[in-house]
């Protein structure tokens, strides 16, 4: 039995080569029991490489892992019974219904109690008599779902879980989480995209390029607050420079352009920039939730060229550093 | 890999789970390649009666060049089990089991692991040796299978086409057969279960079939028997097991290269990256 002190997953220094290419390079991390944990970050971040090193279908080119108290490749079989995994590209055998496949799943996990496989069925809206070919993505991805819980394992590890899902089933989905949450399990989750992740996870963790960029609460991280903005302002371009000055239009520029003076850039601090724009004529007003590759690149930048070193050391608000060159991002 | 018993909380749910749905999505492959088997049994066997005893049949192969009519044995078409070896095991039941088991070693990891379903398999309760060892069981199963249920037909036949066989060497060859059969086989899952990769498999395991009746067939023709020394073809018909009934030391050998492969298949699996090929 694990302690209940031992975090149910801990990484030291992980790290994994493909030939040349570094997939994931020297990753700390250490979830608590009970925890909702998001991995972020855009593809090729290094969070399916991550997922795949705790299942132990990739073996780490450097540092450990410690699933539930015990390494995953000394753990084996009996050690995978207590995980649930989603694979993010889900890969089903056609031919067979859906409860045939979910019963084949089920005589390789740990014991699944009778009656889960239709309950979980039930909530997420799976047909289980129909055969898996015939599935749409989402239906597919609710057989994924269903045979990564319905044991319910004492570890989830979902790779972009919601990914095909209609907003109702990813609702469902995630009182799934909770629940498994409330109950003791932990649950690691990847996504890329920020709002999915923003809804379950207690805590994050940002991975660009293979590294640790942050960790801490969405809040913490300031990750939700980061917007793209353009303003058209019916005023002079001097002028409009001189009036917005500060932390909150650190990361914008000002041109103009024959249907105004253009302000366009980046903020963290949408209120003070809106009330700064308001005491201008304004023509057009742009905001929107970037891209999570962009929110992340202003992370990086931010977050100086060795972030992994010392994740846990920035200060909660994060800073108003302004950027000052792109190499940090290429 | 062991299967530790002490995180060993939740017991295995079945045994040999990975065996028995092998078993059960090869059932319409059985079906169809022991219709092929009883097919080829029916095309030939039942023509003994007017060539092996027929002065003619012979007088004709004799005109055939020297080779050919040693390496599919046309010389020897004068009794009911030289017949039955040289149309039959020799050839077809060969060709076509080779063909079967090549396909199912190649499918059983490096199939499923191109397809990206060996993957979540994985994720579940089961170690890596066990995927290897259980697949491995699957496919001497369904070669056995087939085998068995081809050799019944010859069995039928033995009578009606008058070959004069005995059950003793009927058994004594199916045997063979299903050790050649294997043999190959498993050389096709070990070279998936290294590489990852079926066309690698199909490869290997096509190599080591052709190999063996090729050098098997030069022995003879170029007189050189040692060459058949290296031929798991010649370790499971050399002896001539449908005359002579079970050879130990041809299957002997032919149970150590299956096992060889199966180690290698093992080894090699446990100790690389799934899914990254």
């Amino acid at each position: 039995m694990t302690n209940i002190s031992t975090p149910p997953l801990e990484t030291h220094a992980l790290s994994k080569r493909f030939g040349a290419v570094t997939a994931l390079s020297s990753l700390d991390l250490a979830l608590r029991r009970g925890e909702v944990f998001g991995l972020i970050g855009p593809n090729g971040a290094g969070k399916t490489t991550t997922m795949r090193l705790l299942l132990d279908l990739i073996r780490p080119s450097g540092g450990t892992v410690t699933l539930l108290g015990t390494d995953p490749r000394s753990g084996g079989a009996a050690l995978r019974r207590r995980v649930g995994y989603l694979p993010g590209e889900l890969r089903l055998e056609g031919r067979i219904t859906a409860r045939t496949a979910l019963e084949q799943f089920a005589r390789i996990s740990g014991p699944v109690a009778g009656g889960t496989i239709e309950r979980l069925a039930e909530r997420l809206g799976l047909e289980l008599k129909r055969r898996v070919g015939q599935l749409s993505k989402g239906n597919k991805q609710k057989l994924g779902i269903i045979q990564a819980f319905m044991h319910q394992p004492d570890l989830l590890v979902l790779d972009e879980p919601t990914s095909g899902l209609d907003p109702l089933v990813q609702q469902e989905f995630l009182s799934l989480v909770t629940e498994a949450s409330a109950a003791g399990q932990t649950v690691l989750l990847s996504s890329h995209v920020l709002s999915e992740v923003e809804r379950a996870a207690d805590r994050v963790a940002v991975l660009h390029e293979g590294r640790l960029v942050r960790l801490g609460t969405i809040g913490e991280l300031r990750l939700d607050r980061h917007r793209r903005v353009r303003a058209v302002l019916h005023a002079p371009q001097e002028v409009v420079m001189q009036r917005l000055m500060g932390p909150a239009t650190a990361n914008l520029s000002v041109g103009a352009s024959d249907a105004g003076t253009v302000v366009e850039g980046q903020t963290d601090d949408v209120d003070a920039l809106v009330k700064a724009l308001a005491g201008f004529e304004l023509k057009d007003l742009v905001v929107l939730e970037p891209a999570l590759e962009e929110t992340i690149l202003a992370l990086y930048r931010q977050a100086g060229p060795h972030p992994a070193s010392s994740p846990h050391a920035r200060p909660a608000g994060g800073s108003t550093t302004t950027s000052s060159g792109k190499e940090a991002g290429s | 890999m062991t299967r530790g018993q002490t995180l060993s909380k939740h017991p295995p749910v079945t045994t040999l789970p990975l065996w028995r749905k092998s078993m059960r999505d090869s059932r319409l492959g059985l079906l169809g390649w022991t219709l092929g088997h009883v097919g080829t049994v029916l095309l030939y066997l039942p023509f003994y009666p007017s060539i092996g005893s027929n002065a003619n049949m012979q007088a004709f192969f004799t005109d055939f060049p020297s080779e050919v009519v040693t390496i599919f044995g046309l010389d020897q078409l004068g009794s009911g089990a030289a017949y039955t070896q040289a149309t039959y095991f020799g050839l077809v039941a060969f060709l076509l089991m080779a063909i079967a088991a090549i396909s199912w070693g190649a499918a059983a990891i490096a199939g499923d692991e191109e397809s990206g379903q060996l993957e979540l398999t994985m994720a579940h309760g089961v170690g890596r040796a066990q995927v290897v060892r259980e697949r491995a069981l699957a496919l001497v199963t369904k070669v056995a299978v087939v085998v068995v249920l081809a050799s019944l037909a010859v069995w039928l036949l033995n009578d009606y086409a008058e070959l004069e066989l005995t059950a003793t060497n009927v058994v004594a060859v199916s045997v063979a057969l299903v050790g050649l059969s294997v043999t190959v086989g498993m050389a096709a899952l070990a070279a998936g279960a290294v590489s990852g990769r079926r066309t690698v498999a199909t490869t290997v395991g096509a190599g080591v079939a052709v190999m063996g009746y090729v050098l098997d067939a030069v022995s003879q023709t170029a007189h050189l028997p040692w060459l058949a020394s290296f031929s798991p073809y010649h370790w499971a018909f050399g002896a001539s097991p449908i005359v002579n009934g079970f050879d130990g030391a041809g299957l002997s050998l032919l149970a150590a290269a299956a096992t060889v492969f199966l180690v290698v298949a093992v080894a090699g699996f446990v100790r690389r990256d799934v899914g990254t090929g």
